[in-house]
């Protein structure tokens, strides 16, 4: 099973995750970030940098809890825990749209999408073949992804 | 120096075997650099990050449209594309100004003209009549730099004169008449500065205007002055690459942009006394060696400098290179491309760096200022101090000579004037070729070389399919030094050419690229649209004629680009000027600027779609022609 482990002792806040992940997430069909339209909500980015108060940068990421809150609090069966891989995957045609799991998470991590209609949260790129987006774009290698 | 090279990737090159020596390098080059630098920040290259103040920086996404001050995205990409495309006009008109005082100075001092003819031509274009030659000459440079220091709010006089009149009458309805050219670039500083122009609109018709000076001046004017003083580009076949370099001379590379600035030592170097200073050290004589755009039009004019002058060694990214063969002595430089990557080797090989003009200071440079009226010392305090550097180093640094690269047949010294001269002192011909369909339309691949996506591969690629179209490809700029060093500008390779274009080159013997030398003959090539223009009494954007920037670099590619766009011109870019942040700064660029002034820029990185949106271009406006 494999993670993303972050350092946010190495986090400069150059939020280069989050344009990678708005890119492997985006369904306009374009492909190239300098295409990627940055003000449309729709290509929200499923990771965040917030500032640690102390000068410092907390990289968010969904961390494929052992006991995700969120797939705890689903009610539809939307949310599931992987045994296998270990990811917490999401089925958007079982989403009920509830958003109790934006509610739940510890982490602030899912969101509701733009049309509301489903939640967004990290799939782990598991459409990628080279492995989550963010890991590679990473220029500080602040964030990587380690077999558990 | 640098460890880790054996390991290291280096960045693909249309130029395989350049690839491979500077793979094999026991130093870091910019090619080296590339694979670390992979990783772009996706808000730098959209253009929406914004550091004009210290609120910033600010980008621009989903969650945060604005900037903290309200600026959106539209405003920071005009923003920060205006500053980029005014440093760019700046870097130019430096150039023509120190042109223009050099031709003022040499006629004041009544020095050396090597062309008259060029000097009456220019002349009598701007209206201007002198007792003598030396008298014409400072009248013409007083006529320019009169022109370059006029405040913005006054136009500049020479517009109407050097520009085609149904291009002037849009620009005035346009309202995008220059004024001073010093102060197009000063008030575009201030418009973008922190909370003051937030129309990307505005801005970008700024930019326009900033373009029609660069290119009037910067680019045109600067080709048509340094005629005067260093000679008419004559067309003859010359050795080009690594090949150029004998190690048994002294060898200066020179890298910048400002010919005319080191035409009093290149002409000294060959002063009896001066050479026996080289030969006393144990040396042959001294050779100039060409890098970047000088290099070019020292090749250009090369007809005219056969002793001093050994050939073009390739274009800024090959100049690493060139310097750790070992065989290079100093390198004298006067304005950019001269890349900071070359510091490291220079200490190492232990190359003199001298520097001309304080803009293009290098850190490990001696900046040793050269002033025409004290030229006499200042030249020989820079000979003096090439040869002492030749004596420490030779013998002490190892050499890693690269003779087989290149070759000894590039076609060069194509200019307005010499390839009309070629086809019999008109146009017509070509035009005729081009009527007929054998030469399908005019294709300029100019500007820079880049490496973060290959060095030259794309320039390359993308000539290679143009000619394949049957399309001429003129060519200005670094890209020139890639295409000449992979053997487009030979006459063999006719045989790469579409069987039309094919045919045409083998009749005339000449190559299906052709080379106008260095950036500033972006202007040469307007020049000849121009005139085709005007004997068919068409407008510039009814041509079927394309340009393409396809690895433009600098700022001041964006401000050639500019002018280009003003001229009512397509315009291929292989990557984005980071505005497509902007909806509005793309859309106006790639779509409405047809209705403007008929130009539009065209962003594409592949060379295949990239050359059929191009011929589609070409053959539209031919079909509007009738033709």
């Amino acid at each position: 099973m494999k993670r993303i482990f972050i350092d946010p002792s190495k986090c400069d806040g150059c939020k280069n995750c989050s344009v990678a992940c708005m890119e492997a997430h985006r369904r306009d069909g374009g492909s190239g970030v300098c295409t990627l339209d940055l003000t449309d909500p729709a290509n929200v980015s499923r990771n965040r940098i917030v500032t640690d108060g102390r000068g410092g940068y907390d990289p968010i990421f969904c961390r494929h809890c052992d006991v995700p809150d969120c797939a705890g609090a689903c009610m539809s069966g939307a949310l599931k825990k992987n045994q296998t891989t270990g990811l917490v995957e999401y089925d958007e045609e079982k989403c009920a749209a509830c958003f109790m799991c934006v509610m739940s998470c510890r982490y602030g991590v899912p969101a509701v999408s733009a049309d509301r209609k489903r939640m967004i949260k990290c799939d782990f790129c598991v459409h990628l073949e080279e492995g989550p987006a963010c890991v590679r774009a990473c220029p500080k290698k602040a964030i990587e992804v380690r077999e558990v | 120096m640098n460890d880790c090279c054996n390991n290291c990737n280096t960045c693909p090159s249309a130029d395989k075997p350049m690839e491979a020596y500077i793979r094999a390098l026991p130093m870091e080059t910019s090619h080296h650099r590339v694979a670390k630098q992979k990783t772009k920040c996706g808000f730098g290259l959209q253009g929406v990050c914004c550091r004009l103040c210290a609120n910033g920086p600010c980008r621009i996404t989903p969650d945060a449209p604005r900037g903290i001050c309200g600026a959106d995205a539209d405003t920071i990409v005009a923003r920060n594309f205006a500053r980029a495309v005014a440093a760019g006009s700046g870097c130019y008109i430096h150039v023509v100004e120190n042109t223009a005082r050099q031709l003022r100075d040499t006629g004041l001092t009544r020095g050396k003209i090597r062309s008259e003819a060029a000097l009456e031509k220019l002349a009598k274009t701007m209206g201007v009549a002198g007792e003598d030659k030396y008298d014409l000459a400072v009248k013409v440079a007083e006529k320019v730099l009169s022109d370059l220091y006029r405040p913005e709010y006054e136009p500049m006089e020479l517009v109407e004169k050097l520009a085609y009149a149904p291009r002037v009458k849009r620009w005035k309805e346009l309202n995008i008449m220059p004024g001073g050219a010093k102060g197009e670039v000063f008030q575009n500083i201030v418009k973008t500065s922190t909370n003051l122009s937030s129309d990307p609109v505005e801005m970008l018709v700024s930019c326009l205007r900033l373009g029609i000076s660069t290119g009037l001046y910067g680019l045109q004017l600067t080709n048509l002055l340094n005629d005067v003083v260093l000679g008419d580009p004559e067309i003859r076949p010359a050795p080009v690459g690594m090949n150029v370099i004998d190690p048994d001379y002294i060898n200066i590379l020179i890298t910048g942009h400002q010919h005319s600035l080191f035409t009093y030592i290149q002409d000294r170097l060959l002063d009896e006394e001066v050479v026996a200073k080289a030969k006393a050290a144990g040396a042959k004589g001294f050779k100039l060696v060409g890098c970047t755009c000088v290099g070019q039009d020292l090749q250009l004019r090369g007809a005219h400098y056969t002793e001093i002058f050994d050939g073009h060694a390739g274009n800024n990214y090959i100049s690493e290179a060139v310097l750790a063969c070992g065989a290079i002595d100093a390198v004298l430089s006067e304005f950019n491309c001269t890349l900071p990557g070359i510091e490291p080797i220079c200490e190492e090989l232990k190359i003199k760096q001298i520097c001309l003009d304080v803009v293009a200071k290098k850190a490990n440079a001696e900046y040793m200022p050269f002033h025409f009226e004290s030229r006499e010392a200042d030249g020989d305090r820079i000979i003096d101090a090439i040869v002492t550097a030749y004596t420490e180093r030779r013998g002490k640094v190892p050499m890693n000579l690269f003779r087989t690269h290149g070759n000894k047949n590039t076609l060069t010294g194509v200019s307005e004037g010499s390839l009309k001269k070629f086809l019999g002192g008109s146009w017509k011909p070509l035009i005729d070729l081009i009527a007929a369909g054998k030469i399908k339309g005019l294709a300029g691949v100019v500007g820079c070389s880049s490496v973060a996506y290959g060095h030259d591969t794309l320039t390359v690629a993308l000539t290679k399919e143009l000619i394949a179209r049957d399309i001429l490809v003129l060519t200005a700029g670094c890209s020139s030094g890639g295409l000449e060093n992979v053997g487009l500008m030979t006459p063999e390779a006719a045989e790469l050419a579409g069987p039309n274009l094919k045919a045409v080159c083998k009749e005339l013997g000449i190559p299906p690229v052709l080379n106008f030398g260095p950036c500033l003959a972006i202007g040469r090539l307007e020049i000849v649209a121009t005139e085709i223009a005007e004997e068919l009494g068409v407008d510039l954007p009814q041509l079927p004629l394309v340009l393409s920037a396809a690895q433009w670099l600098e700022e001041q590619a964006l401000a050639d680009g500019a002018f280009g766009l003003a001229l009512g011109l397509p315009l291929h870019l292989g990557v984005p000027p980071f505005i497509t942040g902007s909806k509005v700064v793309t859309k106006i660029l790639t779509e409405d600027m047809v209705g403007l002034t008929g130009g539009r820029v065209i962003v594409d990185g592949d060379a295949r779609s990239a050359a059929d949106t191009l011929e589609g271009i070409i053959e539209e406006k031919r079909k509007a022609l009738n033709i």
